[in-house]
């Protein structure tokens, strides 16, 4: 799986299922978590995305804003477990 | 822990600092740390009890590090090794029914005979220890292994059940079955290790678990610092100070004075701050004797803060210890009470318990809540998870109507911020800066009074009761 296929994704759905606002410039290292764009719920949706859509099972214990807090992570996240 | 046992704590501290060789150190905290078992586990009214329930945790754990092991994986020699030394420390342990020590040296008050405990711990072990082999690592076993520690977990935390339990215990040994009670059956420690047990068997169960040797396993588990009142660690990070032990610069002067400090604030808040608020913070007895809703109000006030000062100078404490032994332990707590929402409360109080909460309850039921089809609505999803993630950390005090109903009301409190946060997230956004400080000063001030009212269900076993200081507070009927 290409790195900017996932990224791509990946911002398709946290700005359009997440935020809500399919035309919000996220940045890749863009704290969503931190920042108050998404919430801990948030992060368990992206967790059955990356599951369903890239067959990559992230741990609970993974799915935390220090590790899930902007794009870059997450996309690293799931590349570690898919390559 | 009391000061007496601070004190000795803080004396093995330097011993370990100034003698020990480095290469020692990661044994000396497994053994360290079986002691303490035995040495802070309270006098019980039921004959031996107060050796049999540490001895048994000490095979629940070997019980369940079997379990964790990857089903293609050997104990090794240095496994056989330290599980030889915790039984010949547990065996020791028995001598003072023979032979008189000296006071300072009876780590175990009242122990039972050797001719009796050794072939019952050795059998159990030894069948426990097939049975682990023959699940270890599978979905199976280590499922099974969550359900037997919650199991236990109920029949120690529901009343009806532990005096059920205490009656028995009290038959086997001769004592009067008619005078059980649930304080019988203080097992030390034990909500706390039956949490970090859990952790590890789901983690190993995705995978994500560290290879841990028997030794540090244990010492994980029953790591005397954070034995009585948390925090509770995380495997890997226990796993990789001790992996560090070796090399760590214990005597490192900044080292020891961050420990010791953190130390002295801790003795601080929970002996000075914390036991003069007892004096006057809500209770049964005070509760009765507050004379209208001024006095009740200063009851719950004081509650809060001492309840903050007691459990965080006692991390404080457990900190500062962890770090003279080589351990960091993780930070429990983040100025709560100044926090302007309920949900970045819960991520500032007990940060161990909540982080536990959110990973093993609330984000493997959201999730698999997220993945049914037809999939429920978000919000039912949100309030399934949150409602069973705090019911749980409830319970987890003790199984009793007035914990679920504190869990209960943080619950519906989450659940209503959500609410309020997806309806104004845009307004908020769109807040000027002093404008948000302005909000965020009533939100904290909102928030702590949520918090503290649900004290009320915490501090007082009787609902009836609780429910006439409520009355009280806001100045209804006649007093609590």
């Amino acid at each position: 799986m290409q790195e900017a296929e996932v990224r791509a994704k990946l911002r398709a759905f946290i700005t359009k299922e997440l935020i809500r606002n399919a035309s919000y410039p996220l940045d890749d290292a863009e704290g969503v978590c931190s920042s108050g764009l998404i919430d801990s719920f948030a992060l368990a949706e992206i967790g059955v995305f990356a599951e369903q859509e890239f067959g990559v099972y992230i741990p609970d214990p993974d799915l935390t804003v220090a590790k899930m807090d902007t794009l870059n992570l997450m996309v690293a996240r799931i590349l570690r477990d898919n390559r | 822990m009391d000061f007496p046992q601070i004190g000795i704590l803080l004396a093995a501290a330097a011993l370990y600092v100034l003698f020990l060789p480095a290469r020692w150190r990661p044994t000396f905290l497994m053994v360290g740390s079986v002691v303490g078992l035995f040495w802070l586990q309270p006098t019980l009214p039921v004959r031996w009890l107060d050796y049999t329930l540490p001895a048994l945790t000490l095979v629940i754990v070997a019980l369940c590090w079997r379990l964790t092991l990857a089903p293609d994986a050997r104990v090794t020699r240095a496994d056989w090794l330290a599980l030889a030394l915790t039984a010949g420390i547990a065996a020791l342990l028995l001598l003072p029914r023979y032979i008189e020590l000296p006071p300072a040296l009876e780590i175990t008050s009242r122990p039972p005979p050797a001719e009796i405990t050794i072939p019952l711990v050795a059998g159990l072990s030894i069948a426990g220890m097939l049975l682990a082999r023959l699940a270890s690592g599978t979905r199976r076993g280590l499922l099974a292994g969550v359900f037997v520690l919650a199991g236990l977990f109920v029949l120690l935390k529901f009343s009806p059940l532990t005096t059920t339990l205490a009656g028995l215990a009290r038959s086997t040994t001769g004592q009067d079955a008619a005078l059980a009670s649930p304080v019988d059956l203080g097992w030390l420690g034990f909500s706390y290790i039956a949490f970090r047990l859990i952790h590890t068997l789901r983690d190993r169960q995705t995978g994500i678990l560290p290879a841990l040797g028997f030794r540090d396993y244990l010492s994980y588990v029953i790591f005397t610092p954070a034995l009585v009142a948390g925090p509770i660690d995380r495997a890997e990070n226990h796993g990789a100070a001790v992996a560090g032990l070796a090399e760590a610069r214990l005597r490192d002067p900044a080292r020891i004075t961050t420990a010791l400090g953190r130390i002295a604030v801790g003795l601080f808040k929970k002996f000075v701050i914390a036991d003069t608020l007892a004096i006057f913070s809500l209770g049964p007895l005070t509760a009765s004797q507050a004379d209208g809703a001024g006095a009740t109000w200063v009851l719950l006030y004081a509650y809060a803060f001492r309840l903050f000062f007691d459990f965080s100078g006692y991390t404080d404490i457990a900190i500062g210890i962890g770090l003279l032994f080589g351990v960091q332990l993780p930070e429990n707590f983040d100025r709560p009470y100044l926090k302007q929402n309920l949900t970045i409360f819960w991520q500032s109080w007990h940060k161990s318990l909540s982080d536990w909460g959110r990973f093993y309850i609330y984000s493997p039921l959201s999730r698999a809540l997220l993945k049914r089809k037809p999939k429920p609505g978000n919000y039912v999803i949100i309030f399934s998870a949150t409602a069973a993630t705090f019911i749980v950390i409830g319970l987890w005090h003790g199984i009793t109507l007035p914990f679920l109903l504190w869990g209960a009301w943080h619950a519906l409190g989450l659940f209503a911020h959500k609410l309020w946060t997806d309806r104004t997230r845009a307004w908020y956004r769109g807040l000027s800066d002093g404008r948000r400080r302005a909000w965020h000063v009533v939100g904290t001030l909102l928030t702590f009074h949520f918090v503290a009212l649900g004290w009320v269900w915490f501090a007082l076993p009787d609902i009836g009761q609780g429910l006439r200081v409520f009355a009280a507070l806001f100045g209804i009927g006649g007093g609590a």
